[in-house]
């Protein structure tokens, strides 16, 4: 049979389609491979911007996600060069740590950022006034990321034949042994004594290991935030460029073989568990790497930096920008970095928040009358509903929005803003996920109507409760949310491929 | 002999007479501690055995419990002045909390697992974290962060009895034991006499043929996450009557650990559950009064019982190996 | 002496022996068939020569030396390979790449000579790439040039079993191990299957061992049959042997069908 096929993999004696090349040739080999390919292909506009994407060469997907980076100090004063661009990039670093863990060998490490304050102790211990000694970056931070590695390299040996979930407990069990450790390694009451030493203070205690001295690079200085933000660019570049080499040799394929079936890559000679630890030790050594970069920066390592907080930060990014995606970390730490740093002062966040609320509307509902219904409809609601109270309990509306300018004042007749807000706060917060959750529940034109109580709610509960609280639980509240909302609706996060998978 | 145990003496610090009084407390708050930590490893191990997943909002559902607890307890006008008397108020406690974080689980479940149910194993899991997040920082934002106190004293009046001489337990403490095994056998006797149990039973062991004989896998799941969640907020009020002080973040620790008793009981016994809170309640405590860094450390001993456990018998003490089928 | 020998492997689970004291060999260039009822153990053996499982006892002697007891990715890279009686292909893995990572074993450049790009690594990844390309050629249009840079989870059912071929092909191995190849296959599939192992040994010269239920394919492409039962050979020899063995007849189909089929 198989001899009868020509080259083009027609039955000889089978006519070819008149026309030549132009009409597919259905039904054959050929056409019906590709027609997968082309059922895939996403419409519309974010098909294309993909599509376009994929036909860019690597190095030109480096220069486009990194150029913005290189322009923005010469743009923004200092302290949004440090808040946006310096902060973002550390943690597009420390993503790129936990992308090669998580995302090119799939193990869940949950105590990461463990590794991160390890290479900011030990370049600490080896280059502060706190300690003593004064070593020149180029030798402390090589040590300090090897040391890493290799405690990277003990932790990974738990992997050996733990199950995914196990080994999930166990990291994070590991990341608060690594809290607790420093936060009582100060030499007092609390603290081990060591034999022949006695007590000995390594990281200074829940005060945390200060005056830890700016890098010192074979006699060039730096200590500014803009050079450290180009030191820490060219690293991120550095650090993506090898990380792009690797998953691209047998090494990245072994990964990615490990990922998909552990027991069938062994059997194709792929030695698992020493792959495993390899993984581990990639990403540790980086976030030892990125480790000494924050300490640095912040002349300090300090215990309470280093907390499950930044663990799901870092994930969040990982996850947003596509599980294996080099480039997507990058994407994933400006939208997690930025959008939470925009929303610290209050104005900024009001705007920002109102802001994203309308775009998220107008891109969810299609056609484009319905998210006009339903802003239309919110805001007639709205002052409705703000009457009717301003007319039966006057303490319901009498409250004020700081700092707003104009946008506040208006606001101020739309929203609800009662003087004791605290019980009722919590029961209507109670109530928003209530009803977020019904809405997923329901569908068609009863979801559009009940957008727009939801809708109104969603401002009361910003604006009475929400916004006080931007830079603490907020942050984490949404992000704990983005998490669940992204495994549920794009779990490839942006620039991850979707996966399949048969259970 | 001497010379040993002056050696040990030196090396670890552990004191050479035992002080028997001191013993008996550790070993008392050890088992009430572990009776907490037991019925939070039930509700872990139950969800593993039927979908494999490791539920880590579980322990945020039992510092939501202790919540409600707090709250029902305000309501009734107080720990001063309780509406109805003391034992009636803790009753009433119990039935809210318990109810309350049932449906509480079942909604987690509903709406951040279940659409993930045939999703790569990392789907579940990441979306566990993300509620755990976001359940306790919205604790955080509402509740703040300051430590609630439950003032049992004020409430029933804790009453301390002696065995002899020197050994004290309290009524609180024989009540949190007591109704640990209580609520452990009732939920021994519903997996193995009721038809539901037996419909957990058969989810547990293969998904798709329970569903294929006619069992809703979606209704056995929700029943057992509102029964796990329903424990893990009985746990909760408990740890707010016996030690008395409850906050936000509590859930994470006593998470942590209860699916560490989960696991070194053998992960999907229950029997299992029991023993390894137990275990780990006991190891603590002793961690606590006797190892070297008392307090401060206790979670690392904890730890390191984990790690032996992986290392020396992965399964658990009361689990059975599992056999994947090639 | 022959290239793969059982000796007196035994492996129970729990309480159940599921394979008791077997005793096999396979010679260089055969082509053996392991047929058996459900649950006879047969991929239980397959998995403690490759060793995903240990042998509770006993010694698996290929080309003279004991792996018993080594991990699976040392036996592979001894030459031994299989594929898997349920598929198990590297699914978000395109068809090159997942014949390509089963080189692995066969490669050395390390991740450090990958992140420079030094010589050997891209040597080797060249090398890699024409392997791959050679094995999947085997095929011919099946899994021709254009299906190469696709997800293997869009290939076809029969399209995938070669794909798992070719991979085990690219290992290295000298021996493979096919756990029911043809399982699921259509009559065309099921001759296209045939052939292909015929031409395995005839022209790559690898030594094949095949559990199969298909007898049709048994027949064609078998130098030996071994037949087991609840862990136990209860006969070896030609096709025919063994497919007129009581012992065989009773296992397929029960004791009372033994006699009347000694009387047909």
């Amino acid at each position: 049979m198989s001899e009868q096929l020509g080259d083009t993999g027609i039955p000889a004696g089978v006519p070819a389609v008149p026309g030549g090349v132009d009409h597919p040739r259905v039904g054959v080999d050929e056409w019906v491979a590709s027609h997968e390919g082309r059922r895939e292909a996403q419409k519309g506009v974010t098909g294309a911007l993909y599509r376009a994407w994929d036909r860019i060469p690597a190095w030109g997907h480096l220069v486009i996600l990194l150029g913005p980076f290189a322009i923005f100090p010469f743009v923004a004063n200092e302290g949004n060069l440090f808040r946006y661009g310096l902060i973002t990039i550390l943690y597009a670093l420390l993503a790129m740590g936990l992308n090669v863990v998580v995302g090119f060998a799939g193990l869940l490490d949950l105590g990461y950022v463990a590794f991160f304050g390890f290479g900011a102790y030990l370049y600490g211990i080896m280059a502060s006034g706190h300690s003593g000694h004064h070593l020149q970056a180029e030798i402390a931070i090589p040590i300090a990321t090897v040391v890493t590695a290799l405690v990277g390299l003990l932790l990974g040996l738990t992997s050996w034949r733990l199950l995914g979930d196990y080994l999930a407990i166990v990291t994070l069990f590991f990341l608060q042994a690594f809290v607790i450790f420093v936060n009582n390694a100060n030499g007092g009451p609390s603290d081990f004594s060591y034999p022949f030493v006695g007590k000995v203070d390594i990281t200074g205690g829940a005060n945390g290991l200060d005056q830890i001295d700016p890098f010192n690079l074979f006699g060039y200085h730096i200590s500014t935030t803009k050079q450290y933000y180009f030191f820490t660019l060219i690293s991120l570049a550095a650090v993506m460029i090898l990380l792009y080499f690797v998953n691209e040799s047998r090494t990245g394929r072994a990964w990615r073989a490990l990922r998909e079936d552990p027991l069938a890559a062994e059997v194709m000679s792929v030695p698992v568990n020493r792959l495993k630890l390899l993984a581990f030790m990639f990403g540790a050594a980086i976030a030892g790497y990125t480790g000494t970069i924050y300490g640095a920066v912040q002349s300090g390592a300090f215990p309470g930096d280093y907390d499950v907080g930044l663990l799901i930060t870092i994930y969040a990014i990982v996850i947003l920008g596509g599980l294996g995606s080099i480039g997507g970390v990058v994407i994933g730490a400006l939208v997690v970095n930025g959008a939470p740093e925009l929303l610290r002062s209050s104005e900024n966040a009001r705007f920002l928040f109102y802001g994203v609320l309308l775009l998220a509307l107008f891109v969810a509902l299609r056609p484009w009358y319905r998210p006009v219904i339903v802003l239309l409809g919110t805001i007639a609601f709205g002052f409705v509903v703000h009457a009717i109270v301003g007319a039966a309990w006057s303490r319901g509306t009498a409250g004020h929005i700081d700092g707003g300018g104009k946008v506040g004042r208006a606001l101020e007749h739309w929203v609800l803003l009662p003087t004791h807000v605290n019980r009722i706060a919590g029961w209507a917060y109670f109530a928003l996920i209530c009803a977020a959750l019904v809405l997923t529940l329901i569908h068609g034109w009863w979801r559009t109507l009940a957008l727009i109580p939801t809708l109104y709610l969603v401002a009361f509960v910003w604006e009475n409760e929400l916004v006080q609280q931007v830079s603490g639980a907020t942050r984490l509240i949404l992000l704990g949310a983005l998490l669940v909302v992204i495994m549920n609706v794009r779990p490839a996060g942006i620039f991850g491929t979707s996966r399949v998978e048969i259970v | 002999m001497a010379l040993i145990l002056s050696s040990v003496h030196l090396v670890t610090g552990l004191p050479l007479a035992i002080d028997w009084s001191l013993f008996f407390a550790e070993l008392v708050n050890g088992l009430t501690l572990g009776s907490i930590y037991a019925l939070i490893a039930l509700g872990y191990t139950m969800v593993y055995g039927i979908l494999k997943l490791l539920n880590f909002a579980h322990g945020d559902v039992y510092m939501v419990g202790a919540f409600i607890g707090f709250f029902v307890l305000q309501w009734l006008g107080g720990p001063l002045t309780p509406a109805v008397t003391g034992w009636l108020a803790v009753s009433i406690m119990f039935a809210v909390a318990m109810v309350g974080c049932g449906f509480l689980g079942v909604g987690i479940e509903r709406f951040a697992y279940r659409p993930l149910r045939n999703a790569p194993r990392i789907a579940p899991l990441i979306s566990a974290l993300g509620v755990s997040i976001f359940l306790q920082n919205s604790a955080l934002l509402l509740w703040g962060p300051e430590f609630r106190d439950y003032d049992t004293f004020d409430l029933i009046g804790i009453k301390t009895y002696n065995i002899g001489a020197n050994f004290f337990i309290s009524n609180v403490q024989i009540l949190t034991i007591a109704a640990s095994i209580g609520l452990m056998l009732l939920l021994a006797l519903l997996v193995s006499r009721t038809r539901a149990g037996k419909a957990m039973r058969a989810t547990s062991f293969d998904r798709e043929a329970a569903e294929m004989m006619g069992i809703s896998v979606d209704r056995v799941v929700s029943f057992t996450f509102f029964v796990g969640s329903a424990l893990a907020a009985a746990g909760g009020v408990m740890f707010g009557i016996v030690f008395g002080q409850i906050f936000s973040l509590m859930g994470f620790f006593a998470g942590l650990k209860g699916f560490t008793a989960a696991v070194v009981g053998g992960i999907g016994s229950i029997p299992g559950a029991m023993l390894g809170g137990l275990l780990i309640g006991l190891t603590e405590s002793f961690a606590t009064g006797y190892l070297p860094g008392g307090a401060t450390y206790a979670n690392l001993y904890v730890f390191a019982l984990l790690i032996a456990m992986f290392l020396i018998r992965p399964s658990g003490l009361l689990g059975s190996p599992a056999i994947q089928k090639v | 002496m022959p290239l793969l020998e059982l000796k007196d492997i035994s492996k129970a689970f729990g309480g159940l022996k599921v394979v008791d004291r077997l005793n096999f060999h396979v010679d260089e260039g055969e082509i053996v068939s392991v047929i058996g009822p459900n649950g006879a153990g047969k991929t239980t053996v397959f998995n403690l020569i490759t060793g995903i499982f240990h042998p509770d006892s006993g010694e698996i002697v290929f080309e003279g030396r004991n792996v018993a007891g080594l991990a699976p990715h040392r036996i592979t890279k001894r030459g031994i390979a299989r594929t898997f009686q349920t598929l198990r292909l590297f699914l978000n893995m395109s068809v090159l790449e997942n014949v390509m990572a089963a080189q692995y074993g066969q490669t050395h450049s390390t991740s450090f000579e990958a992140m420079l790009r030094l010589p050997r690594a891209r040597r080797e990844e060249r090398e890699i790439r024409k392997v791959a390309q050679d094995k999947l050629a085997f095929f011919g249009q099946r899994l021709a040039g254009y299906r190469h840079d696709q997800m293997a989870y869009s290939l076809s059912y029969a399209n995938r079993r070669r794909l798992e071929i070719a991979r085990a092909m690219a290992t290295g191995a000298r021996m493979l191990l096919l756990d029911e190849p043809a399982a699921g296959m259509n009559p065309n599939e099921t001759l296209e299957i045939t052939e292909l192992i015929g031409k395995l040994r005839d022209e790559a010269g690898y030594t094949i061992l095949v559990i199969e239920h298909d007898m049709h394919v048994v027949e064609g492409i078998s130098d030996r049959v071994i037949a087991l039962d609840h862990g136990v050979k209860i006969a070896e020899g030609s096709f025919d042997e063994v497919a007129t063995h009581p012992l065989v007849i009773e296992a397929y189909l029960g004791a009372r069908a033994a006699p009347e089929a000694e009387a047909v």
